[in-house]
Parts: C-alpha cells; sequence; structure tokens
C-alpha cells in the first residue's frame, strides 16, 4: 500500500514540478531567496556569537544545530505537506470536492498533492548542516543519534498533526493561507532555543503548541542534555497531536458544505 | 482629492470585513516580535549592553523598529501586478483617477488601520513586559523621526509599485517581492541595528535604500545619529526618493506601451 501511494505521491509531485518549472526565472529566484535568508541569519547568529560566546548557556556550533534542525524541520513539512498552502483555493473552486470523490484516504491529496521539488535542495543543505554542527559539538553517542532521529520522526509527527488542524480549520472556515503562516511563524520560533524566550510564553509554546518540543527537543536528546522523561512526554505529545488532528479532521469534514459545486 | 480619500476609506472599510484574516496577520507579527524581542533579552541578560547598545536601547531599538515596520511596511501594491496580470488594470485606465495615485490611498487606508492595531499591540506587549524603554524627550528628533518615517512610506511605496509593475512584462510577480522581503528583512534593520555590522558594510548599507525604512527613523529618534549623519542619511533617502519616482514613471510609461488585454 505504501508503495502505491508514494507512486500516486510522485506523480502528483512530477505535476507540481512541472508547474513550477514553467517559469524557470522565478523558480531560481525563490530557492536564491530562501537560501539568502537561510545565509543571513546564520550570519547574524555568528556576528551576535563573535561578541557573546554563548547565548541561554549554548556556544557557538551548539546554536548552529539548533538552528540546522529548525531549518530541516521547517523545509521537510513544507517539501511533503505542500498542497496545505494551495488547499484553500481547492476549497473554493470546488475542487476539493473532486478530491473526496477518488479511491484515496480523504486527507491524502490535501496533504500529499503534490510537493515542491525546490525544498529539495533547502533538505540536502539542511541534513549537511546538520551533520558538520553535530560533529562540531562533539557530545554525540549514538545512542543520542539515535534519540535524535527518533524525536526528529516524532517532530515530523507533531508537524503533521498542526498541518492537519490547518486542513480543518480551512474546511470549516476557508482560513487556510493566514493560519498556516501563523504555524510557519511560530516554527520560526523555533530558530533559537526554547530557554531564549521567558515564562509564560516558554511554556506557551512548548506544552499548549509544541514547537519547544518539536525544534529543540531532538537537539538536546543529541547534546544529551534530555530526561528520559523529556522523551517520553515528546512521544505522548506526538502521538496525542496526530489522534487529536485525525479526530478533528473527521468533525471538520462531517461540517463539509460544498460551496462551489 | 475627494475620489482619493473614498478610496483610503474603502481599503479601511475592506480590512474590516476581512477581521479574521487581519486579526490573524497581526498575531503573526506579534509573534514575530517576540522573537526578536527575546532574543535581544538573551544577549544582553549578563552585561547589561551589547555592541553600542545598553538594553533599554536596544529593547526600545526593537519595539521602535516594529512599530515603523508596521506602518513602512503595509501596503497594498502587490495587488498591482494581480491587475495588469489578469487585466483589470484596463478597467482602471478609463476611471477619472491616476492609477498610482489610487493605490498609494489603498496604502494609506492599509497604513491606519495597521498603525491602529499595532500601538494597541505594543502597548499590551509593553504592559506584559514591562522593559526599560528609551523615551526620546527632544522635540526636533522626534519632528526628524516624523520625517524619516514619510520618507521610508513614500521609498517603500515606489518600490513596492515598480515590484508590481513587473507584470508589464512577466507573470511572476511573486518571486522578484519575495527576494526584495528576504533582503529588507536583514537590510532594513528589522532584526539588528546596522551599526553593528563591519564598517566597511555599514558604508555600502548606507548607500542603498534598505537603511532608510526602518534603520534610519529608529536610529534618529534613539539619538544615535550624529547632526552630519542626519544630513547624509535625509540627502540619501531623498535622491532615492526622487530617483525612483522618475523610474516609475518611466516604467508605468513604458509598461502601458506593452500593455494588452483581452475581454475585458
Amino acid at each position: 500500500m505504501i508503495v502505491r501511494y508514494s507512486i500516486i505521491w510522485w506523480k502528483f509531485t512530477l505535476g507540481t514540478s512541472q508547474i513550477a518549472f514553467q517559469s524557470r526565472f522565478g523558480a531560481i529566484l525563490f530557492l536564491l531567496g530562501k537560501l539568502l535568508r537561510y545565509v543571513f541569519f546564520l550570519l547574524f547568529l555568528m556576528l551576535l556569537l563573535s561578541r557573546t560566546k554563548v547565548i541561554v548557556g549554548y556556544p557557538l556550533w551548539q546554536l548552529m544545530l539548533f538552528y540546522a534542525t529548525f531549518n530541516l524541520l521547517d523545509t521537510l513539512p513544507q517539501f511533503f505537506f505542500r498542497n496545505v498552502y494551495r488547499f484553500r483555493q481547492q476549497i473554493l473552486n470546488g475542487y476539493f470536492d473532486n478530491m473526496l470523490l477518488k479511491p484515496l484516504p480523504s486527507l491524502f491529496q490535501p496533504l500529499f498533492g503534490g510537493s515542491d521539488i525546490l525544498d529539495l535542495f533547502m533538505l540536502f543543505l539542511a541534513a549537511g548542516f546538520i551533520m558538520y554542527a553535530g560533529i562540531q559539538s562533539g557530545h554525540a553517542t549514538p545512542l543520542h543519534v539515535f534519540l535524535y532521529l527518533l524525536l526528529i520522526c516524532n517532530s515530523f509527527v507533531i508537524a503533521l498533526g498542526l498541518h492537519i488542524f490547518v486542513l480543518g480549520i480551512g474546511i470549516l472556515s476557508t482560513a487556510v493561507d493566514n493560519t498556516v503562516m501563523l504555524y510557519r511563524d511560530l516554527t520560526q520560533m523555533g530558530r533559537l532555543p526554547i530557554e531564549v524566550y521567558q515564562e509564560p510564553l516558554r511554556g506557551l509554546i512548548t506544552f499548549i503548541i509544541p514547537i519547544g518540543i518539536m525544534m529543540t527537543y531532538p537537539v538536546k536528546a543529541l547534546l544529551g542534555l534530555l530526561s528520559v522523561q523529556g522523551i517520553i512526554l515528546a512521544m505522548v505529545f506526538g502521538t496525542g497531536m496526530l489522534f487529536v488532528s485525525l479526530r478533528f479532521w473527521q468533525y471538520a469534514l462531517r461540517h463539509y458544505i460544498s460551496i462551489s459545486t | 482629492m475627494n475620489i482619493y480619500f473614498r478610496v483610503a476609506k474603502n481599503t479601511w472599510d475592506e480590512m474590516m470585513t476581512y477581521r479574521f484574516n487581519f486579526m490573524m496577520w497581526r498575531i503573526r507579527n506579534v509573534l514575530q516580535l517576540l522573537t526578536v524581542y527575546y532574543l535581544w533579552v538573551a544577549v544582553t541578560i549578563h552585561n547589561g549592553h551589547i555592541f553600542s547598545y545598553s538594553r533599554s536601547l536596544i529593547l526600545t531599538y526593537v519595539l521602535g523598529v516594529s512599530f515603523i515596520g508596521s506602518i513602512v511596511f503595509s501596503t497594498r501594491t502587490q495587488e498591482m501586478g494581480e491587475n495588469i496580470n489578469n487585466g483589470e488594470l484596463s478597467q482602471y485606465l478609463i476611471r477619472p483617477l491616476r492609477y498610482l495615485g489610487y493605490w498609494f490611498a489603498r496604502d494609506i487606508g492599509d497604513k491606519f488601520f495597521n498603525i491602529s492595531f499595532a500601538l494597541a499591540e505594543l502597548t499590551i506587549v509593553y504592559l506584559l513586559l514591562r522593559p526599560a524603554i528609551y523615551l526620546q524627550l527632544n522635540g526636533t528628533m522626534l519632528i526628524l523621526t516624523v520625517v524619516a518615517v514619510i520618507l521610508a512610506v513614500v521609498m517603500n511605496f515606489f518600490i513596492g509599485s515598480l515590484l508590481g509593475l513587473v507584470a508589464f512584462w512577466s507573470p511572476e510577480v511573486w518571486a522578484p517581492r519575495f527576494i526584495f522581503f528576504t533582503l529588507v528583512s536583514f537590510f532594513s534593520g528589522g532584526l539588528f541595528p546596522l551599526d553593528i555590522l563591519p564598517v566597511s558594510l555599514q558604508h555600502i548599507f548606507s548607500l542603498l535604500p534598505f537603511g532608510y525604512l526602518q534603520y534610519f527613523p529608529i536610529t534618529i529618534y534613539l539619538g544615535k545619529v550624529s547632526s552630519q549623519g542626519i544630513l547624509q542619511g535625509f540627502t540619501i533617502a531623498i535622491i532615492w526618493n526622487i530617483f525612483l519616482y522618475f523610474l516609475l514613471l518611466w516604467v508605468w510609461r513604458i509598461g502601458l506601451r506593452m500593455y494588452s488585454s483581452e475581454g475585458n
């Protein structure tokens, strides 16, 4: 079944990639913009650290690891769930009805209906940078690396849950664009370790909207700074988030009124 | 003049209609502000200062630059490109108004709406966080800050319009805007004061328009610019405005010669 869905996803992705490359000039500019944003913030952090040496107790390469992991976890859902950004239009023009008629799970095409191939470059860049920053940080044992990868998968599940919430809100109110951008802005707070933020904001973005768990727990595990309770808490949040979001999706589907057809 | 006032007022009313979208947009602004604010709190927590900024100066910088950003960057010019691409421009050309004046009026309506919300947000953020902030009491500096913001507003309109008019030649109007805002988000001083950069880079940025959108007005407010620096800054900002104005008129004229639409 996974092979079948992978083939369908690949076909969707081929279609959206052809559209993206219709304007090669635009595609190059978007890629350049993403790269510049990535590099500029990195340089800014390095400039700050040239003066402070540490920020909230983390030296240069550990902070780079947080930043690189943020980039991976920011880009990975964007790559896979790119159709969420197109979902509002698909509800307004009635295409979502067409999706529901297809012999696919109702969430499949709204989530995986075509990845943005341009994000692949950023994904490889983030992965390479994580490896380099991880080596420079110098704390990692095989167990820590395993926990890091486990929590990265967990973060992806949290991101999946949050995107399902956005889709559900889209069905109920069509307000997808701003909601998904709100999610993006919240995740931007994960560019830095969660300790940067003071209470009550830190508690809010750790336990209510689990950006802290999603973005910073994997790195803390890699650095050996996360307790067993922290790892269990993260996994419970991930599983719980997916479960609640799927229930919310079902609720939203039950209240869906086709407004365009 | 009355027409443009009505256009600005209609823009305000339009934003009242899509309140939910607007609220989400403002929440996003507050989140961006908090991210930058807490970063600067974290880096000044031990020494009480960083680079040439005391904690109160840098936090005033962060809050001030957020407010100025709300005024300067709230714009509707991104709709210009869509207008040209879908042929709606034809409808405007037969109306008794100037197309660029119409969009400037839209910008003004949008800005007043954003300013009212930004003021409320910053008041709430201030009351919740209670940062030590720097109050500028010198009337001349306050007036110069306002003038610098007005120049920034006009400059951003010219640049935004030019990016919109790209649509005369290419359907790809979002990518150039994306690049521009990526550059602006770093080099206008929205994330950090430009005077923390190496001196050679500061000289380069003082000649580019980016810094005059946020950094220049807020540093006047903070009293960090010498009289000579203020004079030089205003001179460069005015030269950029004049250059962009004539460039915009020229691009508009040759763009119109290229423009064609069917079925409108």
